[in-house]
């Protein structure tokens, strides 16, 4: 009955394609609705209810672009780490930390901290995961291994710069002394770049895992076989060390680049989760055999403004971009609503975040003033700026700008769009302080990360890496040092919020949303909670 | 012919040189690099350095040049910076699914074109022409992603059928292989066969009118022997022409169908290597997809001499 139903899908589907490529001809060709087929009986309507194969069917947009854990950090390649490699502990969904590989951890003074190792925790090689391996991962990590390999190569080693020394205490006790107190540092340890490796796999590969084949964790899915550009398949690791999970029996991530194909095939039941974006909210909402799952990201829109340029060094037409934004009327076109207006601490962040859009002035929007301020600085109707903006990769962020093209109008700007394909935006962000970017401002999307100290002095401090604006303000420098060296949280609150007000007053960015993720899940699908922190725990999923 | 086929062949050479050259430097010449690209907004220009190092990008132009150039006279295509997989093998077996694809595809296209062409063709000006030309003008101006997202989304949402997802080869299980190429060769098939169509009825026509033809008439000749042995083999030239233009680029790589099917070809091969700024895989596959082409084009002309005697390269 399969082969005979395949056969006729073919069959029509060839029907199909030679009349959607004939149809203007006549329409004697076209298939009036009330002769087509009956649509397909539910396959499992007469026959006794077989259990559903415990293997989750991932869409996946984009194939990963390498697979060492501690050189690629993109989310394609995160998804199947999350599943193959561990790190010593990982965020709960209130943002604390939970232990994975460490049980549990202590902190004798500001620079050491001690983690003791979960015991009897297995690599997929069958090998027992000892502190040695975890002193070698970030050896790997910091390039101070000799395994053939100059390091891991990967931007890793800025997270762990400020390691001094890792102690191997017992094989089950590893101690990491810091150079300076950095409050960030256990959040950094939650990162796929913290994996933990085995050495003898890596000594293996001539110091490289850039290959699938080499990837070998203590995750709760082994890697199993895979073809390039197409799928790649794991399997339950029988071994792993919490009892009971994982639930599947294992996980295949199919490429499907396309939307609205990884959407069909939802429908089909062919894969059971993707994540898909808001504008196809709409088509599932009658759909019973699909399900959405949301959660606020920790990412912010943004437009970065090139502080080399002179008319852009103006604070009042800063400004007056900032007034002159509706952020609700973004997040309406672009997002459907699905979106919260946002800093560059994104509201996921919780009690890290300043409320500027209650209390920002310049987060409401307000064109008489901000008309003011660009007179001020000497625009008017026959005089008015152009605004270069190269707009980054996402459709969402194409569509903002044009929002902000027409809005930015009433204000005497003239906003001239250029969308970047993706080595282009690459090349263009480590430019844009200077006048080489060739543009005024660059629209994007960037993401807060898990603390403050990455959301803040990393895009905003004076040697923050991500701060490509040529942005300094010395007490901004001062908060976020302030900020990474003490280890009280509501010390470091203090610092960190009055940070934000002077980067929000100041706008050497403006700031936008925070979209909303989804992921759209087959009806059967149970025990799933992504949280922004956290998307990728599939220990708990079932199929029905 | 022999001498034809060596001296074409060794033409090839410096055609290959002159696109191994323009490939390799339009490649760093666009923007972004295949460091900084890797290291994303976490980089550094010390980093960037590093990597530069590992994989020779800081070494001069020429001297990169000569030693990928000499890997490749060697039969080393060298490895992928990203994957770390030899690029060669590789390419072979996304070559072989894009061969596979182009095959089918032509194959459905002629089987569309040809007869519907020579039906225009004979019933010029009435309803039958019309349709076709209607429907070779579709084929032309339908783009094939367009088509394939409404085939399948037609198909899930009539039939609830989606074609398999998991990619096999051939002889590893031809029936699955067949039912994973049937919708992505139909498409780029309907896609082809308008051109080669309108081609089709064209070529015939010009045939038609011509004198010889009234004389194979005068002798008795029936219709059907009139238009296969002597209208479609002096119509065939320009056809073979196009179509294989047509194959030399789908052997390239169909990139949107094999993007939009997952299919691991030689096009998304490429594609992956662009957006990676993984210049050896793009260096080869570009070379590679040269050679093909060229290559598929000197097999047309060889063709020319077996379609028509008076064609000879000798």
């Amino acid at each position: 009955m399969k082969l005979s139903k395949r056969f006729f899908a073919l069959a029509l589907a060839g029907v199909m394609v030679l009349a959607l490529a004939a149809c203007g001809g006549n329409g004697g060709n076209s298939t009036p609705p009330s002769q087509s087929p009956a649509p397909t009986p539910d396959a499992g309507s007469s026959a006794p209810a077989a259990p559903v194969e415990q293997v989750l069917k991932y869409g996946t947009d984009t194939w990963p672009a390498g697979f060492d854990p501690h050189t690629i950090s993109a989310i394609a390649a995160t998804r199947v780490f999350n599943q193959v490699y561990e790190s010593l502990i990982s965020f709960n969904p209130d943002m604390t930390f939970q232990g994975v590989l460490a049980e549990s951890w202590e902190t004798p003074d500001d620079t050491t901290y001690i983690f003791h190792l979960r015991k009897g925790v297995k690599f997929h090689n069958g090998r027992e995961m000892t502190a040695e391996d975890v002193e070698y991962s970030f050896n790997r990590i910091l390039g101070k291994t000799d395994a053939g390999d100059i390091g891991a190569l990967g931007s890793s080693a800025s997270y762990y710069g400020g390691i001094d020394t890792i102690e191997v205490v017992d094989p089950a006790t590893i101690k990491f002394t810091l150079k300076a107190p950095n409050a960030a540092f256990m959040s950094s340890l939650t990162s796929s770049y913290g994996a933990i490796v085995p050495k003898e796999v890596v000594e293996q590969n001539n110091g490289s895992l850039a290959s699938i084949e080499t990837m070998c964790g203590t995750g709760p899915f082994v890697y199993k076989d895979s073809v390039v550009d197409n799928y790649i398949t794991l399997e339950k690791n029988a071994d792993y060390w919490e009892a009971g999970s994982p639930k599947l029996d294992g996980i295949t991530y199919y490429l499907m680049a396309d939307e609205s194909t990884r959407l069909a095939a939802l429908r089909t039941g062919d894969i059971n989760l993707c994540s898909l974006s808001a504008l196809n909210l709409s088509e599932v909402q009658n759909d019973s055999s699909v399900k959405v799952l949301s959660y606020q990201s920790n990412n912010y829109t943004y437009l970065g403004f090139n502080l080399s340029s002179k008319k852009l060094q103006d604070k009042n037409v800063r400004q007056a971009m900032s007034l002159a934004v509706d952020r609700d009327a973004i997040i309406d076109y672009v997002y459907n609503g699905e979106a919260t207006v946002s800093t560059f601490v994104a509201p996921a962040m919780g009690h890290w975040v300043w409320d500027a859009p209650k209390e920002s002035p310049l987060y409401k929007k307000n064109i008489d003033e901000a008309k003011k301020l660009m007179e001020a600085a000497g625009y008017s109707d026959s005089n008015r700026m152009t605004l270069t903006v190269a707009a980054g990769l996402l459709d969402s962020i194409r569509d903002t700008v044009v929002i902000l093209q027409q809005q930015l109008k009433e204000i005497y700007i003239d906003v001239e769009i250029s969308n970047l394909e993706s080595g282009e935006y690459v090349d263009i962000w480590g430019k844009m302080d200077t006048p080489e970017a060739g543009f005024d401002a660059m629209c994007g999307q960037n993401g807060s990360g898990t603390d403050p100290n990455r959301a803040v002095s990393f895009f905003f401090s004076s040697t923050g890496n991500a701060n490509v604006w040529g942005y300094k303000n010395d007490k901004v420098d001062e908060l976020c040092a302030q900020g990474v060296a003490t280890t009280d949280e509501s010390q470091r609150e203090t610092y960190y919020l009055e940070a934000q007000k002077i980067v929000i007053d100041e706008c050497p960015n403006l700031f936008f949303a925070s979209p909303m993720e989804y992921f759209f899940v087959s009806a059967g699908l149970e025990g799933f909670a992504p949280y922004a922190a956290n998307a990728n725990n599939f220990n708990s999923i079932t199929l029905k | 012919m022999r001498n034809y086929i060596v001296r074409r062949l060794l033409q090839l050479l410096p055609v290959l040189l002159g696109i191994s050259i323009v490939i390799f430097a339009v490649l760093r010449l666009i923007p972004g690099g295949f460091a900084s690209g890797m290291l994303g907004i976490d980089a550094t220009p010390e980093l960037i350095a590093q990597v530069e190092a590992r994989y020779g990008l800081d070494q001069p132009a020429v001297t990169q040049y000569l030693r990928w150039m000499s890997g490749v006279l060697h039969g080393d295509f060298g490895q992928s910076f990203r994957s770390g997989a030899a690029i060669l093998p590789e390419m072979m077996t996304r070559f072989g699914v894009t061969a596979e694809l182009t095959i089918l595809a032509a194959v459905i296209s002629w089987c569309i074109a040809l007869p519907l062409g020579i039906l225009a063709a004979v019933k010029r000006n009435t309803m039958a022409d019309r349709v076709v030309r209607v429907a070779a003008l579709l084929g032309v101006s339908v783009p094939g992603f367009a088509l394939s997202i409404l085939v399948i989304l037609f198909l899930s949402l009539a039939f609830n059928y989606y074609p398999p997802l998991d990619y096999v080869g051939f002889f590893t299980d031809p029936g699955k292989n067949l039912e994973i190429m049937a919708l992505p060769a139909l498409i780029l098939g309907a896609s082809m066969s308008g051109s080669v169509m309108r081609m089709t009825r064209s070529s015939v026509l010009e045939i038609f009118r011509q004198d010889f033809i009234k004389t194979v008439r005068a002798k008795g000749a029936s219709e059907w022997v009139t238009i296969v042995r002597h209208v479609l083999r002096n119509a065939l030239i320009p056809i073979v022409t196009l179509v294989g233009m047509q194959i030399g680029s789908l052997l390239g790589g169909a990139v949107v169908i094999e993007q939009i099917f997952s299919l691991p070809g030689l096009g998304l091969m490429t594609l992956t290597g662009i957006n990676n700024r993984d210049y050896p895989v793009v260096q080869g596959c570009v070379l590679f997809i040269a050679f093909i082409y060229v290559l598929v084009n000197l097999v047309v002309d060889i063709l020319y001499a077996y379609i028509d005697p008076r064609i000879s390269y000798d």
